[in-house]
C-alpha cells in the first residue's frame, strides 16, 4: 500500500524534458557552473525554471538574522499569525501568494520568461503570473489594489530591478506571516550569479508598516531538463487538511 | 446610486496605456485594420490582448453548427447541465475555465505572448497561464491529466497549430457544459487576419464523448493600447452569487 503511495507520488513529478539551449557537462549533465546566458542585447537572460531550495525563507523571509523594523501594530499581527501557525494565510483559500512569498516556495519552482519588452514570472504554484512591463511604460495613474502589484523593470548593468507598486494589504511577504499595507513597494534586484544559480534581493519599503525600508537576499537554484506542472488550488477540497489553531 | 455602481465598473476597467508597436491612423487612433505585426523571424506575431468577439461561444461553443455529434451518455450530461443552467461549472469554484471556454469570456481578455521557444497565454480572469511549447519538444511520454492540458505548437505557413493532450475529463468547453473525456485532443489553428483581428478554428477529437471531431471558429479582436488587470476569484465571497437551478 505504501508502495502505491509511492508509485502516484513519483508520477506527479516534474517531467523530465531535455532542453536545447542548456550548457552540458562532458557526461551530458547540465553544467550548472556555466556562465549564465545572455539575451541578442547583451543583457544576462534571466529565463528559465528557478526554485528556492532553502524553505526556511517560505516560513521568515528574515532568516538569516535581518531585524525587521516593524511597526507597532505591524509587530502586534505577525506575533497573532505567528501564534496561530498561519492558518488564516491567503493562500489556505487557494488565494494568491505574494511578493515574494510566490517565488519561495521549495515544493514549486517558477519560471522565467525573459522577452523584449515583458519578462513573465509564471509560478507552478496555483497556476499564476506576473507580468514585469519593460516596454518604457511607467506606472499607471490610478491602479486598482492587487495581489501581485504592477511592476516595471530595468536593468542597472547586470542587475534586473523591478519596482512593484499598487499592492493590496491582504497577502503575506512569506508563510510566517509578515504584514504589509497598501502603501508597500517592493524593489527587487535579480542578479543570475551564473548558469545555474540567481539570487534576489528583495527591499521592502513600507512606512504604514515598518519603520525603515528592510532587505533580504534569498538564493535560487535553477532547475534543469524540467517543466512546470499544473497546480491547481482547489478550495473545497484542500481546507479540510490545513493545520493551525 | 446606479450612478454610483456604473463608476466603480468604470474604474475596474482596462487602463489605457499608449503601446509602442500600435500601429496608428494619422489621428493618432489604433490602426486595427494594419496588417499583422511580424516576428523576427517572419512569422505572424499572435502578441496582443485579445477578447472573444461574440458571447455567444460562451453560451454555446456548438452554435454554428446546430447540435455537437454526442455520445449517448455526452448528450445526456449536457443535458442535464444546460438544463440547470450550467450551475456546477468548475469556474463557480474558482476552477480553470479549459481550453476554449478559458478565451470565450468577453469580459475577460487574454493576452498571448509570443517568444522563440514557447507561446504562453495569459488569462485575465483568474490570473491563470497557458504554455503552448516551440521549442521542438514533443509529448511526454507520461503527462498528469490537468487542466489545460500539455500543448505543442507548429507553424503552418501563417498558421499557429497548437496540439493539446493530457487533460482531465473535468473541464467544460462552454458555460453550459459540452462535457469531454480525457482521451480529448484539441487542435487549435490561430489566424492573425490583421492587426486587430484574430480567428480560432479548434477541433475536438474525443471518440469517448463525440462519435466524430468536430469544430467551432471563434473571432476575436485586438484591445489596443491597454493592459490585462488582475482577476481573482474568491470563492467564499462569489459563491453566493452563482446563478442556476
Amino acid at each position: 500500500m505504501s508502495d502505491l503511495a509511492i508509485v502516484i507520488f513519483m508520477l506527479a513529478q516534474w517531467v523530465n524534458v531535455a532542453l536545447p539551449n542548456i550548457p552540458r557537462t562532458s557526461d551530458g549533465k547540465p553544467n550548472l557552473t556555466a556562465p549564465a546566458s545572455k539575451t541578442a542585447d547583451g543583457k544576462p537572460d534571466l529565463t528559465g525554471i528557478w526554485r528556492n531550495p532553502d524553505g526556511r525563507y517560505l516560513d521568515n523571509v528574515a532568516v538569516n538574522g535581518v531585524e525587521v523594523p516593524f511597526q507597532p501594530w505591524a509587530a502586534a499581527l505577525y506575533k497573532e499569525r505567528q501564534a496561530t501557525f498561519s492558518k488564516d494565510r491567503p493562500s489556505g483559500r487557494c488565494l494568491p501568494h505574494g511578493v515574494p512569498d510566490a517565488m519561495l516556495v521549495p515544493a514549486t519552482p517558477f519560471k522565467i520568461l525573459q522577452t523584449p519588452g515583458v519578462t513573465l514570472i509564471l509560478f507552478e504554484n496555483q497556476g499564476r503570473y506576473r507580468q514585469v512591463f519593460t516596454d518604457g511604460r511607467g506606472f499607471p495613474k490610478e491602479m486598482q489594489p492587487t495581489w501581485l502589484g504592477y511592476s516595471i523593470g530595468k536593468w542597472e548593468g547586470d542587475t534586473f530591478v523591478v519596482d512593484t507598486k499598487g499592492f493590496n494589504d491582504q497577502t503575506w511577504i512569506d508563510d510566517g506571516g509578515h504584514p504589509h499595507s497598501d502603501a508597500y513597494h517592493a524593489i527587487e534586484r535579480f542578479y543570475r550569479r551564473d548558469f545555474g544559480h540567481m539570487e534576489l534581493e528583495i527591499t521592502i519599503d513600507d512606512p504604514k508598516a515598518y519603520t525603515r525600508p528592510w532587505k533580504v537576499t534569498i538564493p535560487f537554484e535553477f532547475f534543469p531538463d524540467m517543466e512546470l506542472m499544473e497546480s491547481v488550488c482547489e478550495n473545497e477540497r484542500d481546507t479540510p487538511h490545513m493545520v493551525g489553531k | 446610486m446606479l450612478h454610483y455602481v456604473l463608476a466603480a465598473i468604470l474604474l475596474a476597467q482596462w487602463a489605457n496605456i499608449p503601446l509602442p508597436n500600435t500601429p496608428r491612423t494619422a489621428d493618432g487612433k489604433p490602426n486595427i485594420s494594419a496588417p499583422a505585426p511580424k516576428t523576427s523571424d517572419g512569422r505572424p506575431d499572435l502578441s496582443g490582448i485579445w477578447r472573444v468577439g461574440e458571447g455567444r461561444y460562451l453560451q454555446n461553443i456548438a452554435a454554428d453548427i446546430g447540435e455537437a455529434p454526442f455520445q449517448p451518455w455526452a448528450a445526456a450530461l449536457y443535458k442535464e447541465r444546460a438544463d440547470a443552467l450550467g450551475k456546477g461549472r468548475p469556474s463557480e469554484r474558482c476552477i480553470p475555465h479549459g481550453i476554449p471556454d478559458g478565451m470565450l469570456v468577453r469580459n475577460s481578455p487574454f493576452k498571448i505572448v509570443q517568444t522563440p521557444g514557447v507561446v504562453v497565454i495569459l488569462y485575465e480572469e483568474f490570473n491563470h497561464y497557458r504554455q503552448i511549447f516551440t521549442d521542438g519538444r514533443g509529448f511526454p511520454p507520461e503527462t498528469n491529466p490537468s487542466w489545460f492540458g500539455y500543448s505543442i505548437g507548429k507553424w503552418e505557413d501563417d498558421t499557429f497549430v497548437a496540439e493539446t493532450v493530457g487533460f482531465n475529463d473535468k473541464s467544460w468547453f462552454d458555460d453550459p457544459g459540452h462535457p469531454h473525456s480525457d482521451a480529448l485532443r484539441v487542435t487549435e489553428r490561430f489566424r492573425r487576419l490583421n492587426f486587430g483581428r484574430m480567428e480560432i478554428l479548434i477541433t475536438f477529437d474525443d471518440p469517448m464523448a463525440y462519435t466524430k471531431p468536430w469544430s467551432a471558429t471563434i473571432p476575436f479582436t485586438l484591445l489596443p493600447d491597454t493592459e490585462i488587470i488582475e482577476s481573482i476569484c474568491e470563492n467564499e465571497r462569489d459563491h453566493e452569487h452563482i446563478v442556476g437551478k
